[in-house]
């Protein structure tokens, strides 16, 4: 995995499917359809579905930066994301501050949270490292929870739902669709650009031997630092729109273990480490969810988990590469031989 | 001067509780060199189960560990056989993702199966026992007995019977152990198995003095990974001390600093010796830098 070959003269051609650092046929066909998908104006049911798809997309990816790029396995990432969300939605409520700039503040203040988390697990690794992301964010969601006069505790905070530009509120659920396939975009496009970077090579090398990566020079606390903090930043972001999106936010479900369980599932469904892999995750596992919330409802809480952990627990003993990996396996078949 | 001594000493018997839970995960934690995420969620389902017995049968909880025990061997047994044994020959990252989504699992099912309502059981003691001016909960005294006979009995089974040296042969060379001629994936199997079943009777002893619930494992999973990281990995006499440190701790803190911390207190803690001491108590052993590379 961490073996890096030359590409050779003929493969400067765009390749038909994803490969490290560069753009794939594969990748612009979807994104043309999933475009398609927007603009199609498809049937308002159905657009939920997709909208959320694309926003789980994004936050896959990001949550793939720490988790699968630099091999800091996070289960506390709904930290950032509800960091996120609360930091937009107070700067819009209290001081009146669009939701365009406060999600950038959402994404500075979350990339600190994660700054915070990295420096706390400087000297953990493998099961501890992902028992303090757990602990931590059980400790950021409790915060929030007593923490009245700032996040309105458990009854949580709403979003006026006045349909305005500025305001980030929107009466048509394609714009929503729309700024959804943005975010999973600028995601990938980040991910895809680490790939080919020499940041991106420095956290593949702290993840496949950190001694190895220290002594060639890399400095593994500062990788790693960056790594969370650019994943919790991006996953706040991800965090400010579903805020804008839902107009409601409370701490028992923006900062929850499942929802943090459901970023980390996403790409190891799709494939660890890779760009495509949180996408593909996404497309699959974002629709049947919805799917099973609105057939079952309340009345089975918490059989979609039940589905997907059973799931994750089938595709992890049998097919550790997700489906990325049986994609890639398609560019070494070879029918006529 | 009477406060601080019954803190101190509520704090020893509720610690020597997190103790008996933490000693099924130290003992797998040191042979398998594998966390099992899902530790919590064994103790919530024993529990539950020991719950269902007292709850249905009006049976005294610590009668339940009669049948919660073997029940419980029998389920480490077949989570062995369909999660754990086919993980272990793969990278690290497949045990983690495959034991933390049966803790998903486990959770979850139970929440369709018991829902969200808190269980609990009448007390069993309808009086604390008194010594001089300190009172002592007679749920706890019992759960200190039956842990320090615990401890004692794996120690002397650890020294004395093969099981028990054929179980440190494999802590300390598996491969070695396996040349000369130690079962080793069935050790691994009835070190499974084996410390399931000591959940089990943990949560026997827990069930009368905390609440259930489907989320109940997340609490004490991360207290039974600070006590083990405090007494060191497959350390059971460690498990004891880490587990009495936890204890009084929380006891302590409970009553000087705040008590709404209380509900913050398992993962601020978890979240400080991870800071201050990841490599335990005496830094022998770096329990928290297990699979780091594997």
């Amino acid at each position: 995995m961490s073996m890096v070959i030359p590409a050779p003269i003929s493969s400067r051609r765009i390749p038909v499917l994803p490969k490290r650092g560069q753009i794939s046929w594969f990748e612009i066909v979807l994104l043309v359809m999933s475009f398609g998908l927007v603009v199609s104006g498809i049937a308002p049911s159905l657009q939920d579905v997709i909208l959320l798809s694309f926003l789980f997309a994004g936050l896959g990816l990001a949550w793939n930066i720490a988790g699968g790029y630099a091999g800091l396995i996070s289960f506390g990432h709904s930290a950032f994301f509800g960091v996120g969300a609360y930091t937009s939605t107070i700067l819009l409520l209290r001081y009146d501050i669009s939701p365009w700039i406060g999600i950038w503040a959402g994404a500075v203040i979350a990339g600190l949270f994660g700054a915070v988390l990295a420096l706390i697990c400087a000297r953990l690794r493998g099961p501890f490292f992902i028992l303090s992301t757990l602990a931590f964010a059980e400790v950021v969601r409790i915060g929030a929870l007593n923490w009245a006069s700032l996040t309105g505790g458990p009854e949580g905070l709403s979003i006026p739902p006045m349909a305005s530009l500025v305001g980030m509120v929107f009466a048509s659920k394609t714009t929503y669709a729309a700024l959804m396939l943005g975010y999973l975009v600028f995601v990938y496009a980040i991910t895809k650009g680490l790939e080919a970077s020499r940041f991106g090579y420095y956290l593949f090398a702290i993840r496949d031997n950190e001694d190895a990566a220290g002594a060639a020079g890399v400095n593994p606390l500062l990788g790693r630092t960056a790594a969370i903090a650019l994943s919790a930043a991006l996953t706040g972001v991800g965090g400010s729109l579903f805020a804008q999106y839902f107009l409601y936010l409370d701490p028992t479900y923006v900062i929850s273990p499942e929802l943090s369980f459901q970023f980390a599932l996403l790409p190891a469904v799709g494939g660890l480490g890779t760009a495509i892999g949180p996408v593909l995750g996404s497309f699959l596992i974002t629709p049947l969810s919805e799917l099973l919330r609105s057939h079952l409802g309340n009345a089975a809480a918490g059989l979609h988990l039940v589905i997907y952990s059973l799931g994750l627990i089938v595709v992890m003993l049998y097919f550790p590469t997700g489906l990325a990996g049986a994609l890639n396996k398609l560019t070494h078949w070879r029918p006529f031989r | 001067m009477s406060t601080l001594l019954q803190l101190i000493l509520s704090g020893i018997l509720i610690g020597s509780v997190y103790a008996l839970m933490s000693i099924g995960l130290t003992l797998i934690f040191g042979v398998l060199r594998i966390v099992n995420f899902a530790h919590g969620e064994f103790l919530m389902i024993a529990m539950y189960g020991a719950w269902a017995v007292s709850h249905l049968f009006g049976l005294n909880p610590y009668f339940a560990a009669i049948a919660i025990v073997p029940a419980m061997f029998l389920f480490g047994t077949v989570v062995y056989w369909l999660v754990i044994s086919p993980a272990l020959d793969k990278p690290h990252l497949v045990v983690v993702f495959a034991t933390m989504a049966l803790s998903i699992f486990l959770q979850n099912a139970a929440l369709m199966a018991m829902t969200a309502d808190l269980r609990d059981i009448p007390p069993v003691f309808n009086r604390s026992i008194s010594i001089g001016p300190i009172y002592l909960k007679g749920e706890l005294l019992l759960g200190f007995l039956i842990t320090i006979l615990c401890t004692v009995g794996l120690q002397w089974m650890s020294k004395k019977t093969y099981l028990g040296k054929a179980i440190r042969a494999t802590v300390q060379d598996g491969e070695a152990a396996m040349l000369m001629g130690i079962p080793v994936p069935r050790i691994f199997l009835i070190t499974f198995a084996g410390g399931s079943a000591l959940v089990g009777l943990a949560a026997c002893v827990m069930v009368p003095l905390f609440s259930v619930f489907p989320s109940v494992g997340l609490n004490f999973v991360l207290i039974a990974f600070v006590i083990v990281v405090l007494g060191g990995m497959g350390s059971i006499e460690g498990a004891l001390a880490g587990g009495i440190c936890v204890g009084v701790v929380q006891s302590l803190s409970g009553y000087y600093i705040a008590p709404a911390f209380g509900q913050m207190f398992f993962f601020v803690l978890f979240l400080l010796v991870m800071i201050f001491r990841p490599n335990g108590l005496l830094g022998q052993q770096g329990a928290a830098m297990v699979g780091m590379n594997e």
